[in-house]
This record gives C-alpha cells, sequence and structure tokens, in this order.
C-alpha cells in the first residue's frame, strides 16, 4: 500500500542514541534533588536581599559560540518527507557530518558551515528536496556571517553530482524556492521545527 | 358545532387552541358528557371527505389527539379494539393521516395491553399496506410510524416473532419496509429496533439482506446541522449501527469482505469506523465464526499496524488483533493457536532486520497479543524467544541487539502487566528463558560501551520488568540484577552522554518494590560502604546520598533508610564532618519524610528523630547554630507534625515552650533569634492554632517584629523574620481583637509608618499586610494599612516600590495544610484597591516616582492570575508598555514579568493588544537587542512575544512590520546567548511565514 516509497523500512535511531546539548555539555550544572526540598537561595519575603547568582546560562558576561551541535539541532527535527519521522532518528543528518569552518583570514568575518547528508538509501529520489529543506532552514535560522554549504555525502547517492551542483548554486536554490509545489513541501518539512 | 368541527377549524392557525379542544373533548368523554360513538360519528363527514385529503388526515388526527389526552379506564376494552380496528381499516384503503393514526395506536396502546391478535395485526396491516415507508415525504409521519413499530418489536417480542416463524415472507417485507431512510432520527430508530429481529430471531435465511439493510448506511458520514435540536450526533449513529453489524454471527460472510475491503479506503474517517466495527464484531459474533476469519483479519489489520499511517489507526487495529486473542484464550487451543502461529512467523520474520520501522511495529503487535491472557503470552515466548536469543547471540552489532531487547522488553513487559492483575500466574514458560534474558542485560550494562544508551537503558528496563514478575527469577538472578543495576549507581561517573544513573536509580526504586528484602541484604549495605563518615569526595558522596534517599520512598524500605541516615549523621557530626556533608545527609532526612512516610505513621518517627535533631542543631549554642540546618530540621519537624491532632501536638508544643520561650526571651540577643527564626518559622507552620496560647503570640510578634525593624537590609535571615511575622499575623492573631493584638505588639501599620518610613518599616508593614490579606477576615483594617502603603510610594524611594512585591508573592509556608488561613479572594482584593490607584498616580510627570510606579504595579501584576487583569488590561496596557521603557540594570525583573503579561495578552486576547502593535512591536524589538542593557531572559521572552503577534493578530495588521522586524532579528540570530538565538529562530520563521501565500517579493 505504501509501496510508492523509495524506501518503505528504514532503520530508525532511538532517541537517546542522539546528540544533544545536554549530553556535549557536561559542564551544565546539574540539579540535585535535594536542592528543591529547602530551596536556599529563594525568599520571597525579601526581595533586597543580596541577589543570587543566577544560573549560568542566563549570566551575560560570556559568550556561547554557535557550535556543530546548535547547528544539528536547528537540522535535526526536520521531518523527511516520506516517513512521519526527523532527519536526526533517520540518521540522514548527524553530528559528525556538520563542520564549522572559522574565517580564513582574520580580517574576514564570514565563517562557514558544512553540512553532508546521507539519504536512507542510495537511490532516493527525495535527495534533492532534503537538501533544500535544510539548506533553507539553515539560510534562515543563522546569522549572515555563515556560509551554508549543503552536500551530499560521498558515496552515498548514485545522483550525489547532479545534486550537490543544485544546492551549491545560489541562482537555482532561488529558482527553487519561487516553485509553489516545491515550497509547500519544504515548509511540510520545516513544520516540524520547534 | 361539533368539536371536530372547531378542531378542523382551528388546527392550520392555532395548534395549541386546537390541541386545547382535542383534550377537551377527551375530558367530556371522561365525565360521559360525550359519548365515544357519537364522537366517531361526527368525525365521518370529513373523515371520509373523497376530495379533501388534507381534511381526512386532519381529522385523523383530532382522533390522534384526542385519544393522546385520555385517561386511563375511560374506554372499554371493547371500545379500544374497535378503534383499532378502524384506524386499520382506513390504513387498508386510506394513507392519509398515517402519522397520526400510528400515533392513536400509540395512545391506544398506552390504555391497555394488547391481545396477540391486535398486535399481530397492526404489524402486519403496516408492512402489507404502508410499504415502503419512504414514499411518505413527511418524516414526522415516518417518525411516527418507527416508533409504533419499535413498541411493538420492544413489548411483544414473541407475538412478533411468531409472525416470522409462521411466514418466511414476512421478514423480507419487514426489511424492505424501512429501505431508503435517510433522516438520522428515523434511522436511530430503526438501527435500535433491527437488533431485535437481529439478534433473538432465527435470520439465516435472510441474513444478508438483513445485513445489506444496514450497511448500506455504512461509512455514516453525516454531518448534524449547526444547532441542530435534536442533538443527533454522527457518532450516536455510528454506535448504534455497529452494533447492528455485530449482532448476528450470521452477518460474518458478508461484513468482514466488505469491511475489510472498505479499510482500502483514503479515508481515515472510513478507516477508523471500519476498525471499530471489526472490534466490535470480534466481540460480537461466536467464537466459530471468529475462527474463519482470524487469519484474514490478521492480514488485513497487519498493514495499518507495519506501515503506520496514522497512529491511532495502529491502536485500533491492535486493538482489534487483542480482541480476537481474547476470545479465544477463553476457549480452545486449536482455532487460537491457528491465529497465532502466522503472527508469530512474521513478526520473528521482521525482527530479523531490527531495529527498523517495521519491527517496532512487530514487537508493538506481540506485545498486544500477549497482554490478553498468560496462555497467549506463554505461546508467545515460546514461538519467539528462542529465534530472538539465537539472533542476538548471532550479532556483533549493538544497534541491533538493542531493537532484539526492546521487543522481548515488550513480551516481558506484558508478563509484568499480567501479573499484576492475574494472581498466581504461571509463569513456567518465561522462566525458561529468564536465566538466557538475566546475562544479556547484565552483560548489556556491564560490558557495552557506556556510550550506547539506548542499548544500556533497554536492559534497564528488562531487569526491572523480569524481576516484578513474581517467582519469574530464581534468588541467584534476582541478586545478579541488583547489584549489577546498585554497581552502576555507586560507581558509573559519567557526566553527560552516557550518564544512565538517574534511570538506574528509579529502575532500582522499582526493584525495591518487587523485591525488599533483597535490597536489604546487598544494595543497603553497598550503599553505606560508599557513605563515609567524613568524606573525602564530596560531590561523590553527595551522588551515593542522592541516590541512597531515594529508596525510602519504598514503604518497606522507609525505616531501614532513614535510621541509616540519622547514624550516619550522627558519626559525622562526632566527628565534625563538613557542614555541607552534615546539611545533605540532613536534605536526605527531609527528602526520606517528605516523599517516604505515610501520613498515619508519622507520629512514631517524632520522639526518635525530631526530638534529637532539635537538640542537637537548634538547641545548641548560638556559635555553633546555623540557620541553614535549622531550616531543614524545622522542614523535617513541620512534615512529622503537621498531620498530627491536636492532643500530639500539644503535648509536644508544651514540651517545648520552656526552652524556647528562653530563647526568644526579650533578654536574649536579636542575633540569638535570628539565627533560629528558620525552625521557628516551620515550627509555627505546624502547629494547629488551637494548642497555641495567644500571650506567647504577643511576645513572639514583639520580638519578631524588633529583630525585623533592627536588621539591616538585606541582611541574612531577614526575609525569614518577615515570613514569620506572616505567618503569626495570619494564623495565631484572632480575628476579632486583630486591631488590639496588633496595637499591644506595637505593629500597627499606621502607626509604624508615621514613625518611621525606613525600607525596614515598610518590610514590616507588607508582611503584617500579606498576613491580613491572606486571612481575608478584617476587611476595613487590612483597607486601611493596604492605603497606608500606598501613600509611601509618592513619597518613598525605589526600594520601597520594590517591597511591594511581597505582599502577593507565594510562600510555601502560608498554606492550608499548614493550617493557615487563606482567603479565597485576596488576590482580587489587592487588585481592586492597589492598581486603580497606581494607573491613576503614575501619569505623574516626575520620572523617579513615575518608574516606582511602574515598578510597584508589575510586582503586584506578576503573581495575579490573568483572569484577575483582564477586564482592565485596556487600562493597565499604557503603563504596561511603559515598563518596556525602564532601562537600568536594576528593573530587568520589571520588564520580565510586564513581557509574561504581554505573552499571556496575545494569547488570550489579541484584540486588546491590535491597536498598540505598533508600540508594542518598536518596544519588544528594543527589548531584544543586548546593547541596551537587556538581560538574556528579557531578551528571550521578547521574541517570545514578537513571534506570537504573527500569529495571533490580523495579517494585514502585521505585515506593513514584516521587513523591519525580519531585517532587526538578523541580528539577534548572532545573539550571545544561545537560548535568545533559539528563540530568534523562531520568531524569524513566524515572521517569515507571513509571505506564504502571496507573490510579493520582499
Amino acid at each position: 500500500m505504501e509501496a510508492d516509497k523509495d524506501n518503505a523500512n528504514p532503520t530508525i535511531l532511538n532517541p537517546s542514541d542522539l546528540p544533544s546539548r545536554r549530553r556535549s555539555a557536561p559542564t551544565a550544572k546539574r540539579v540535585g534533588i535535594f536542592e528543591a526540598l529547602a530551596p536556599a537561595n529563594i525568599s520571597p519575603a525579601d526581595p533586597l536581599a543580596p541577589p543570587v547568582a543566577s544560573d549560568s546560562t542566563l549570566s551575560d558576561d560570556e559568550r556561547e559560540e554557535i557550535d556543530e551541535q546548535e547547528v544539528y539541532d536547528l537540522i535535526s527535527t526536520i521531518s523527511d518527507p516520506e516517513h512521519p519521522l526527523s532527519l536526526g532518528s533517520l540518521g540522514v543528518v548527524t553530528l559528525d557530518d556538520i563542520a564549522i569552518i572559522p574565517p580564513a583570514s582574520p580580517r574576514s568575518r564570514i565563517s562557514s558551515v558544512r553540512v553532508l547528508i546521507t539519504p536512507t538509501t542510495s537511490a532516493c529520489s527525495l535527495t534533492t528536496v532534503i537538501g533544500l529543506g535544510v539548506k533553507v532552514r539553515l539560510l534562515n535560522a543563522l546569522p549572515p556571517r555563515f556560509r551554508v554549504d549543503v552536500r551530499i555525502k560521498e558515496g552515498t547517492s548514485r545522483t550525489a553530482d547532479e545534486v550537490n551542483k543544485q544546492l551549491g548554486d545560489k541562482e537555482r536554490v532561488a529558482a527553487a524556492m519561487e516553485n509553489r509545489s516545491l515550497v509547500n513541501v519544504v515548509n511540510n518539512m520545516l513544520a516540524t521545527c520547534a | 358545532m361539533s368539536d371536530v368541527q372547531l378542531y378542523l377549524l382551528e388546527v392550520d392557525k392555532h395548534k395549541a387552541e386546537a390541541s386545547k379542544i382535542a383534550s377537551q373533548s377527551a375530558s367530556r368523554l371522561e365525565t360521559k358528557q360525550l359519548k365515544l360513538i357519537d364522537l366517531v360519528t361526527s368525525l365521518e363527514p370529513y373523515i371520509n371527505n373523497r376530495d379533501d385529503a388534507s381534511l381526512r388526515a386532519k381529522s385523523v388526527a383530532y382522533l390522534a389527539e384526542v385519544l393522546s389526552h385520555i385517561a386511563h379506564k375511560v374506554l372499554s376494552l371493547q371500545e379500544r379494539r374497535l378503534l383499532v380496528d378502524f384506524i386499520l381499516g382506513r390504513l387498508e384503503g386510506d394513507h392519509e393521516g398515517l402519522g397520526a393514526s400510528a400515533r392513536a395506536l400509540i395512545s391506544l396502546e398506552a390504555l391497555g395491553n394488547w391481545d396477540t391478535d391486535t398486535a399481530q395485526k397492526v404489524m402486519r396491516t403496516f408492512i402489507d399496506y404502508t410499504s415502503p415507508l419512504r414514499q411518505f415525504k413527511l418524516q414526522t409521519e415516518r417518525y411516527a410510524v418507527a416508533q409504533l413499530i419499535d413498541l411493538l418489536l420492544a413489548k411483544y417480542r414473541t407475538v412478533i416473532r411468531q409472525l416470522h416463524d409462521d411466514d418466511h415472507e414476512f421478514l423480507p417485507a419487514f426489511i424492505s419496509y424501512f429501505e431508503g431512510e435517510k433522516d438520522p432520527r428515523n434511522l436511530m430508530i430503526i438501527f435500535s429496533m433491527l437488533q431485535v429481529p437481529m439478534a433473538e430471531w432465527d435470520v439465516r435465511a435472510h441474513a444478508q439482506d438483513l445485513f445489506e439493510s444496514v450497511f448500506n448506511y455504512f461509512p455514516i458520514t453525516f454531518k448534524p446541522p449547526p444547532d441542530d435540536p435534536y442533538g443527533i450526533s454522527a457518532q450516536d449513529l455510528k454506535d448504534r449501527l455497529r452494533d447492528c453489524i455485530a449482532a448476528n454471527s450470521d452477518f460474518a460472510p458478508y461484513a468482514f469482505p466488505q469491511l475489510l475491503d472498505k479499510l482500502d479506503s483514503t479515508s481515515i474517517n472510513t478507516k477508523r469506523d471500519v476498525l471499530q466495527a471489526i472490534q466490535e464484531c470480534v466481540v460480537g459474533y461466536e467464537v466459530q465464526t471468529i475462527n474463519l476469519y482470524s487469519v484474514t483479519l490478521w492480514d488485513a489489520l497487519k498493514f495499518e499496524i507495519l506501515n503506520v499511517q496514522e497512529e491511532d489507526l495502529a491502536q485500533e487495529a491492535l486493538r482489534a488483533l487483542s480482541l480476537i486473542a481474547a476470545k479465544f484464550a477463553q476457549t480452545s487451543e486449536g482455532p487460537l493457536n491457528a491465529f497465532l502461529r502466522p503472527i508469530i512467523k512474521e513478526c520473528n520474520e521482521h525482527l530479523e532486520d531490527a531495529p527498523t520501522k517495521q519491527s517496532e511495529a512487530a514487537s508493538r503487535i506481540l506485545h498486544a497479543i500477549s497482554i490478553t491472557a498468560p496462555i497467549i503470552a506463554d505461546t508467545v515466548i515460546q514461538g519467539a524467544f528462542p529465534l530472538l536469543f539465537k539472533m542476538y547471540h548471532g550479532t556483533e552489532s549493538i544497534t541491533k541487539r538493542r531493537g532484539l531487547l526492546e521487543a522481548a522488553n515488550q513480551v516481558i513487559g506484558a508478563y509484568s502487566k499480567l501479573d499484576k492483575v492475574e494472581f498466581g500466574m504461571n509463569v513456567e514458560a518465561l522462566a525458561a528463558f529468564s536465566e538466557t534474558a538475566v546475562a544479556a542485560m547484565v552483560r548489556a550494562l556491564v560490558a557495552a560501551p557506556k556510550h550506547e544508551v539506548s542499548f544500556r537503558l533497554s536492559a534497564l528496563t528488562g531487569l526491572a520488568q523480569l524481576i516484578s514478575v513474581q517467582k519469574a527469577l530464581p534468588s541467584s538472578q534476582i541478586e545478579l540484577a541488583v547489584t549489577t543495576v546498585t554497581d552502576i549507581i555507586i560507581h558509573e561517573h559519567i557526566e553527560g552522554h552516557g550518564n544512565i544513573r538517574p534511570q538506574a536509580i528509579k529502575t532500582l526504586v522499582d526493584m525495591a518494590h518487587a523485591v525488599p528484602q533483597v535490597l536489604q541484604e546487598r544494595a543497603i549495605p553497598a550503599f553505606m560502604v560508599e557513605l563515609p563518615d567524613v568524606p573525602d569526595d564530596l560531590s561523590r558522596s553527595e551522588h551515593v546520598l542522592e541516590a541512597f534517599a531515594q529508596l525510602a520512598t519504598e514503604k518497606q524500605l522507609f525505616h531501614t533508610t532513614i535510621l541509616r541516615l540519622k547514624g550516619k549523621l550522627e558519626a559525622a557530626r562526632r566527628q565534625d564532618a563538613p557542614a555541607t556533608y552534615q546539611r545533605s545527609l540532613l536534605l536526605a532526612l527531609l527528602y526520606g519524610f517528605t516523599f517516604g512516610e505515610p501520613i498515619p505513621a508519622r507520629a512514631d518517627c517524632y520522639r526518635p528523630y525530631a526530638i534529637p535533631l532539635v537538640d542537637e542543631f537548634v538547641r545548641c549554642h548560638l556559635a555553633r547554630r546555623d540557620p541553614a540546618m535549622c531550616e531543614i530540621v524545622g522542614r523535617i519537624c513541620n512534615s512529622i507534625l503537621r498531620p498530627q491532632g491536636v492532643h500530639f501536638q500539644s503535648g509536644v508544643y508544651h514540651k517545648d515552650l520552656s526552652w524556647m520561650s528562653q530563647e526568644t526571651a526579650t533578654q536574649t540577643s536579636v542575633e540569638n533569634l535570628r539565627s533560629i527564626t528558620p525552625y521557628l518559622l516551620f515550627y509555627y507552620a505546624a502547629l494547629r492554632v488551637e494548642v497555641v496560647e495567644a500571650e506567647d503570640i504577643v511576645a513572639l510578634l514583639q520580638k519578631t517584629s524588633a529583630a525585623a525593624l533592627d536588621a539591616g537590609v538585606g541582611t541574612n535571615g531577614h526575609g525569614m523574620t518577615l515570613r514569620l511575622l506572616s505567618l503569626l499575623v495570619n494564623k495565631f492573631v484572632n480575628p476579632k481583637t486583630m486591631q488590639v493584638t496588633l496595637e499591644a505588639a506595637k505593629l500597627d501599620v499606621d502607626a509604624l509608618l508615621t514613625k518611621d518610613c525606613s525600607v525596614n518599616a515598610i518590610g514590616v508593614g507588607c508582611a503584617i499586610v500579606k498576613g491580613l490579606l491572606l486571612q481575608g477576615k478584617s476587611a476595613a483594617l487590612t483597607t486601611k494599612y493596604l492605603q497606608a502603603l500606598l501613600d509611601q510610594l509618592t513619597a518613598g524611594n525605589r526600594e520601597v516600590a520594590m517591597r511591594f512585591t511581597t505582599l502577593l508573592a507565594p510562600d510555601d509556608v502560608l498554606t492550608k495544610e499548614n493550617h493557615c488561613l487563606i482567603s479565597n479572594l485576596y488576590k482580587q482584593k489587592v487588585f481592586t484597591q492597589a492598581v486603580p490607584f497606581i494607573t491613576n498616580s503614575v501619569r505623574n510627570p516626575d520620572a523617579q516616582k513615575k518608574s516606582n510606579y511602574l515598578v510597584a504595579l508589575s510586582g503586584i501584576l506578576r503573581w495575579l492570575p490573568y483572569s484577575i487583569m483582564e477586564p482592565s488590561l485596556p487600562i493597565l496596557l499604557p503603563p504596561l508598555l511603559q515598563t518596556l521603557d525602564l532601562d537600568t540594570s536594576a528593573d530587568q525583573e520589571v520588564k520580565a514579568s510586564g513581557l509574561t503579561i504581554f505573552e499571556s495578552m496575545l494569547m488570550h486576547d489579541p484584540s486588546v493588544v491590535a491597536e498598540h502593535t505598533a508600540s508594542l512591536v518598536t518596544r519588544l524589538l528594543n527589548c531584544t537587542t543586548a546593547e541596551a542593557g537587556n538581560h538574556a531572559n528579557v531578551r528571550a521572552k521578547a521574541l517570545q512575544c514578537l513571534a506570537l503577534i504573527p500569529r495571533q493578530l490580523k495579517r494585514e495588521a502585521v505585515v506593513p512590520y514584516r521587513r523591519q522586524v525580519v531585517k532587526r532579528l538578523l541580528a539577534c540570530l548572532d545573539d550571545a546567548k544561545r537560548i535568545v538565538r533559539a528563540e530568534a529562530v523562531k520568531c524569524r520563521t513566524a515572521w517569515l511565514a507571513l509571505d506564504e501565500g502571496t507573490d510579493d517579493a520582499d
């Protein structure tokens, strides 16, 4: 009944094996179960008490750079166009295949993000659409000082060269996003991004 | 004029009047002023009028109406029989007034039961002379007939059935009689009445016709009109239709093929109806019948699960499979095995390439059928586990092993659930695999790489489930499992990815419930070894302690756990262990008392636990007393003492009175009182009002207020002192003598503020007013005091304004559980008094004063439920917009709470915000920049609000800002903080989406 799908029975990764910020940043302070019992620092009766050191994520002194995990979080929640599953859980995008390349010279501000996509089968006809979705998501979500480079991982798709050429061509991406039906497909994929 | 003439005159114009005439006729019949024969004769010219059909119908209606008003025993049996014959006789030749005839017959039946002949004759006449019913265009007419036939089937079952038994032509006529009915009201009755022949008659010869007559309506696509006065929903019709389809096993040869055919429909609703109908059939049909179709059903249902289209369809399909399995489980093995064999075979095939979408579905199927009965679970285990574990051992791939383990867990989980409902279940089949399973799971936990999180978590789940099945594991296996999990908790210290301790702790607590004895012997000693009296590595010991304390939540281990903790605390204290360690041990005890002990047993804990702790930590020399420890001891006492009755508390209180009054006596220093205040706060919170003496309270109030007024602002423990004041006022001061008592304790707020308007005095004033507000008894006094506080806003400084937030701030001590008086309206009260005053004064041109008012306003608003503010939003909006302009770093809190209110407003009342769109968008954008000194949480909140605007406001009102917002948000995408960037992405997506559906290239 669903035989028209290129891959009707894909392998699924368990959510607890997917990379997440909590895992990669073990320095974040753990809140113990005891702290909630006797909140030591909150005194509702005295708003003038010396301010308590607030959560480290909210203090403004240090900058949290955009890293691979952050890029992963932006694109892993995109839905696959054929399955109601996320690109992360299908292994289409993985943390290892995301690279952030710092500016080439100290005078330049332009960094690049390179994302390699692994289609679920080598004959997947929707690879271009997936690539387009990832590209659009990143163009909208990353600051303009990043150059976005989305390509198919080598040796994973028969049409890799063709697709890479399309994704790398600004004009062709812009033209694709003029196509109403293609825009709708991409919007549906991106609808699950929280 | 005769009654019928009058009736005919009125009936078209005044229904009510006509009805009155009929009822008058009825009463005249009763009083014998009118004879029945005369009444019938008077009808004659109209009821037989050849030229005017409507006149005939109306005169029958008159007769029906008279009969409906007639009381019992007015008409003799003879007369009733005559009337029935008269009406039926008419119908044979004339269909006019069909509905009225039916109504008249219903009335006559109500006046006295019919004999066999009459009942049969009524039925026959309708079926023979008025078929098909659809020829009558008026729904009301058909409705009356349906009601009459429903009545016959309900009350004269055997008599009507006799008709069918005697004449095999009757049923086809009966079936075709209702053909083509479309009105939902009539269908509701027809579906219901058809169930009588379906369920009770021998319908084999006409099963197909009977089935088709109802299945023609499947699937129901009826949509009730808006404001439908009859209130019939599509669901009502679906339910009745489903009951019909499932009413008779003889329908199976027609039902299943057609249902399965419709399962291929593209409409989700149709598929849902089909699946529910199949479930109903499985329940309704006989076992032998289901047996014929079980494999066919499996072949069709599996697609819905293996290729999930909609999750709820998969669940319905799973439910259908469970119902089939359950049906066979009650009876013979043959059909059951015939059903299970292909299922297990196919599931095994899917498991071979685990973990895939379909292997996951296969394990769901195994779970769904196993859970229906122990015998099925056994069959599934015997059929699936040998191959499953063979594959498990045959592969090196951890991903595959994880998939297989998850499948095994689904089946074991079914056992675990069955074990809770089936008492003394035979678990031999599972026990046969227990050793293999435990070995595999323990190995997964011990030997697998730590980053294989899902694999190890599956192993944990599996062990917990195996242990929860009684008698499935021999004691050696149980011990192995418990030790393995305990080891992980104690010895694994992985930060970030790979940390499975929280789940391991939860598993151990689950195990504690099933096998407390093993934990007593194995786990608890292991934990104690890891908890030294004086720790070298504090954070490590705290980790262990946290895990250990959670064992107290299992009732059977509670006493052991807290006893060990107490012993450890004493040892640590003796050897002068670091204060943080002692504090953690105290917190562990508090955790145990808060989550572990059932309330009635707590009284026994007071003497052995609470009293020694108080002696050790509270009644010690000032130098050794730590307010933080006092607080925890206070909380422990509170949790034990609070639920106890007056008698028990009274005993405790009178024993404590002497040392406590010494500690709080006037000659002791303020320092002393302040250090003990955290304990006093929770101790007094636990006591019931009637336990405490009024004089003690006055003395304590005096002393506490002195301490509060004396303290420097923001000193340690100042907050505790103020909380104690609020508590004492709220709980122990009698509302009738409130003013007198407060004056005696020198706490009259008016007097206090005229003497001294320092920040401390305002703090004490707020604490008193808070106690009063919550109590809600002394309205006049509260109003007066609150006004006195508000007056200070004009004169005072910023700190005064900041105090206002304490009035409504929630306090976990001031609760009903702590026997406080909590009025339901106190928030409303503050709002109605303070907010108009402040919104009027905020127009003050002095910038400093203006900002004071804004700070106070937001301090009050941030604690108010949105529903209280809602009616006043138009007044609140301007000052709230101004709070977003405040720009000192001290105002961040104020801004954040203002933004929260805007968020609620955008969610619930976007129309109120609409006219301020321009100023709101500008201000929100200003709040998103870090350069302006906005904190990260303010920036993030502002972005959340901004994201709501395009979703909640009208498109045309928002589009003009799109270009500006999208451009300014580019900067937020590069914010220094990750949470702000995440919000910026969401916000920008929401604004970019505005473009969709239009062609303007922007």
